[in-house]
């Protein structure tokens, strides 16, 4: 008799089994704050659905629902337009595309506000949910899986040192100049490299235009670090020579025109990989270029006899 | 470069004209330089240095600004290279452009301004700058105007910043690619110089998505973005000015992707998708100015979602202010700069908002006619808190960098000389709290400076010799830096002031904490022949010797490069 109780149970159990489909999430714990790059990069959300009993293909519906820390909805799937799968023998991956198709997620009032002003979900802590539905009726197929995740909007270096527009004098910039930026914010977990290029801005060109168009002077990457002391080997040339950029002139203590050449930095944030990390206007995770002049190396000549001399204009 | 000489000699011929018969004048310059640089490395396979410039470059000039009448005039302004050296921006890697491609690479400008009287027309290559908040940082090509009848501003340009690039894997490092970028600007208002500017702001800038038949990758989307902006500017008696600008923008950053319905976009000027943004930017300073003091308070927001095809590298999401102040005392022997600021970054994201500081001070002093002072400091601090439950550590960072600089000058009847020092202190401490252990890691790193020079000045000689010696010691955790370097320069005109050469040596010792030291020399020197009163001939050649010390491990002790630069071209201006 026993026997016979312990046999139906189990061929009991393995029914439910074979009539459930069982769904496995995989999900970085760090997401992306900008959500449509959610679907950029696939392989940060993945839904293993498993249907290893042989069961017979149902149509199915996937609603994802994402949740604030305090348990608020943030968002859910419109199912009325979620696209219907049919998973047969075996397993089936899917990544973020399939299971927050970005253009049918719904979002609460300030969410979606947030959303179209800039993309991106406010830097929490939130739990995402998903769940498979009988297409037809909605029934749920699979038990809910739910995994929690943090997002935070990443911030570009910004460059301090030299300043925008500072004033370097060419004897200390002839043996070295020292480059100081912010961190990436929030610092990952692995090590950031920091691209540094700078870029002389020729005669006749804008700041800008130099940074898009000639070879960088300097092109170095700097694993972690947020300084570099580059020695410039004589790559300044000479800053009042005659080929000067009219924009670059200033007047010494006799009012003639002394020179100096413009120089535009930047750095761009690089992973191990060397792929850009976070977003600029040009895909390159390059941070807001700034101008430095170097000063040229002779003062204008004093006169013989001097007289008051006033250095202030 | 056929058509080039026939404008140059079309240019040649007008001049002529002009000298002989009408009034006609031409101003300006023009030339054509070349560029050479070479690098040797020993030992073979040695790579630790690569190269900073092209190795061949060719630049043509051709400024020239023909006036036909007091209110007709032709600015020219053809600015252009032969070899592509892009290394940022939509064209870097490209090697061989097509007509379209040469013409609008940020490398070459070809720009007509013809204006008459209050209208100027504006073709071919331009930098224009709307506003801060609208658009300023791209050269577009394309044609438009800009009119001034009265006090009425008017301004409209249509044309294309980037052309069609396809992506390539080959030949290494490859090519990004672009999509085929097009602007559209306008402005409208009214302006009395010295007293007001109201102004209406738009543009818009659009990536054309059949433009390439290889598409570049992601994060590389095809983009589209509009802008309204107004400006308000008021200038008032003794000195006082009020400057203001308010933005929206509306930015898509992938053309690709489905229309939003839970968003309003722009129509006809731009549709809602799901990767559309739309946010507000807004700056404001006010102040005054006077011949001996100078005080600005300005502040400027740039929301998070805000975005323009015309600043690609501005930095969203951010607020700062700065307090700026300028003044001359003790009858104008000193003269004071000075600004305080703060920025907050992520302003929108509590978790990550990041917070900088920036002070700086410039006390110049001149005691009397023979001792001057100048004292600087600069400060900037930066902190972010971090998150424990979810891992992001805290970072602060803090820098401090003084300055003080005499300078004695003292002559006699055949000379004068000038003696400068000069001591700069860097201080550079980063402090990291990484999550779970929150024991903070701290980096201190200091630099000292210091530099002496000496400059003779013979007023019955035409040498102008200059010296120099500076010592710079870094020290920071495991690492300590030294370099110490000597530099002497000299400058003389030969040949009845019609030849001006000019040389400099440097040399550099430089030490890596235990390591044997690396030796580094440099020599450059500058021709300028006067071959005519219109027509200069300019050279510089320069080499750079580097030996390193034992740091680079025994495969590479003693290994060194030989840098060279060679650049020479004639430059004749018209007038």
């Amino acid at each position: 008799m026993k026997h016979k109780i312990l046999t139906a149970s189990f061929l009991l159990f393995a029914a439910i089994a074979n009539a459930q489909l069982n769904t496995n999430l995989i999900m970085d714990s760090r997401m992306p704050s900008n959500l449509v790059d959610w679907q950029a990069k696939p392989q940060t959300i993945t839904l293993i659905v498993s249907n290893m009993g042989g069961s017979v293909a149902k149509p199915i519906k996937i609603r994802t629902t994402i949740k604030s820390a305090s348990g608020a909805e943030v968002s859910t799937t419109d199912v009325g337009q979620a696209k219907i799968y049919t998973f047969r023998d075996g397993n089936t991956i899917l990544t973020a595309a399939d299971i927050f198709p970005f253009e049918i997620q719904r979002f609460t009032g300030t969410y979606q506000k947030s959303l179209n002003k800039t993309g991106k979900l406010p830097s929490d802590s939130y739990t995402l949910c998903v769940e498979l539905l009988l297409a037809t009726d909605l029934v749920p197929q699979a038990t809910i899986k739910c995994r929690n995740f943090f997002v935070a909007g990443v911030q570009l270096p910004i460059c301090m040192m030299p300043a925008n527009n500072q004033e370097i004098d060419f004897r200390k910039a002839q043996t070295a100049i020292i480059f100081r930026w912010t961190p990436l914010v929030p610092r990952p977990q692995t090590v950031v490299n920091y691209r540094l290029q700078v870029f002389e801005i020729l005669e006749n060109q804008q700041s800008v235009q130099a940074l898009r168009s000639n070879q960088p002077i300097l092109d170095k990457i700097v694993a972690g670090q947020t300084q570099f002391i580059w020695q410039t080997q004589g790559i300044l040339g000479f800053t009042d020579d005659t080929n000067l950029d009219s924009s670059s002139q200033r007047k010494g203590w006799d009012g003639k025109i002394m020179g100096g050449r413009k120089y535009i930095w930047s750095i761009q944030s690089l992973d191990a990989s060397q792929n850009p990390i976070g977003v600029d206007g040009n895909g390159e995770g390059r941070s807001e270029p700034i101008v430095f002049k170097i000063l040229p190396l002779s003062p204008s000549k004093p006169k013989p006899k001097t007289g008051h001399v006033s250095l202030i204009k | 470069m056929k058509p080039i000489f026939i404008i140059f000699f079309s240019l040649a011929f007008l001049k002529s004209y002009a000298q002989k018969k009408n009034p006609i004048s031409v101003r300006g310059t023009a030339g054509i330089t070349y560029e050479g640089y070479g690098l040797n490395r020993n030992p073979a396979g040695f790579t630790g240095y690569t190269p900073r410039r092209p190795w061949n470059q060719v630049r043509f000039n051709f400024m020239p600004t023909v006036k036909f009448s007091k209110d007709f005039s032709l600015p020219i302004n053809f600015n252009f290279a032969a070899f592509p050296t892009n290394f940022a921006g939509p064209y870097a890697g490209i090697k061989k452009q097509n007509i379209g491609q040469f013409l609008t690479n940020p490398m070459n400008n070809f720009g007509l301004n013809p204006t008459y009287k209050w209208a100027e027309f504006q073709l071919g290559t331009q930098y224009l700058k709307y506003s801060d908040l609208s658009t300023g940082d791209i050269g577009i090509f394309g044609a438009g105007f800009s009119l001034k009848p009265g006090d009425y501003r008017i301004k409209f340009f249509a044309g294309n910043s980037q052309s069609g690039i396809n992506y390539s894997l080959t030949p290494l490092p490859g090519v990004q690619g672009a999509y085929k970028r097009s602007h559209y600007m306008f402005s409208v208002g009214k302006e009395k110089e010295n007293n007001y500017l109201v102004a209406f702001n738009f543009a818009k800038g659009k990536d054309i998505l059949g433009s390439v038949t290889t598409p570049p990758l992601s994060p590389i989307n095809p983009q589209e973005g509009f802008t309204i902006s107004m400006q308000v500017n008021k200038d008032f008696k003794k000195g006082w000015y009020i400057k203001s600008e308010g933005s929206n923008a509306i930015f898509t950053s992938n053309e690709n992707d489905t229309l939003n319905p839970a968003m309003k976009g722009f129509k006809p000027f731009i549709e809602a998708k799901s990767s559309t943004v739309s946010d507000y930017a807004a700056q404001l300073s006010f102040g005054k100015k006077s011949t001996n003091f100078d005080i600005g308070l300005g502040g400027k927001y740039i929301g998070a979602g805000f975005q323009l095809p015309g600043y690609p590298f501005m930095q969203p999401d951010r607020f700062d202010y700065t307090v700026n102040t300028r003044f001359n005392a003790f009858k104008k022997t000193t003269n004071v700069v000075a600004s305080i600021g703060q920025r907050v970054n992520n302003l929108s994201n509590t978790t990550t908002k990041a917070t900088q500081l920036i002070a700086n001070i410039n006390w110049f002093t001149q005691f009397n006619d023979k001792l001057s002072l100048n004292v600087n400091f600069n400060n900037f601090g930066f902190n972010t808190n971090g998150n424990t439950l979810t891992g992001i550590p805290s970072v602060k960072n803090v820098s401090n960098d003084i300055g003080i600089n005499p300078t004695y000058t003292w002559s006699n009847k055949t000379m004068s000389n000038t003696l400068s020092f000069s001591y700069n202190y860097s201080s550079y401490k980063e402090t990291y709290i990484p999550y779970p252990i929150l024991v903070p890691v701290t980096d201190q790193n200091n630099t000292h400076t210091v530099l002496l020079s000496y400059i003779p000045v013979y007023f019955n000689k035409k040498i102008s010799p200059d010296f120099s010696a500076l010592y710079f010691y870094n020290q920071a955790s495991l690492i300590k830096i030294t370099f110490a370097t000597l530099s002497a320069g000299l400058a003389v005109p030969v040949a009845k002031d019609k030849v001006k050469l000019r040389g400099q040596l440097q040399y550099t010792l430089s030490t890596f904490n235990s390591f044997t030291p690396d030796n580094n020399l440099i020599a450059s020197c500058n021709i300028d022949v006067k071959l005519d009163k219109k027509l200069t001939w300019t050279n510089f050649l320069s080499t750079n010797y580097y030996k390193y010390g034992d740091q680079l491990g025994t495969t590479y002790t003693g290994a060194n490069y030989l840098e060279s630069n060679v650049r020479t071209g004639f430059q004749y201006k018209f007038q």
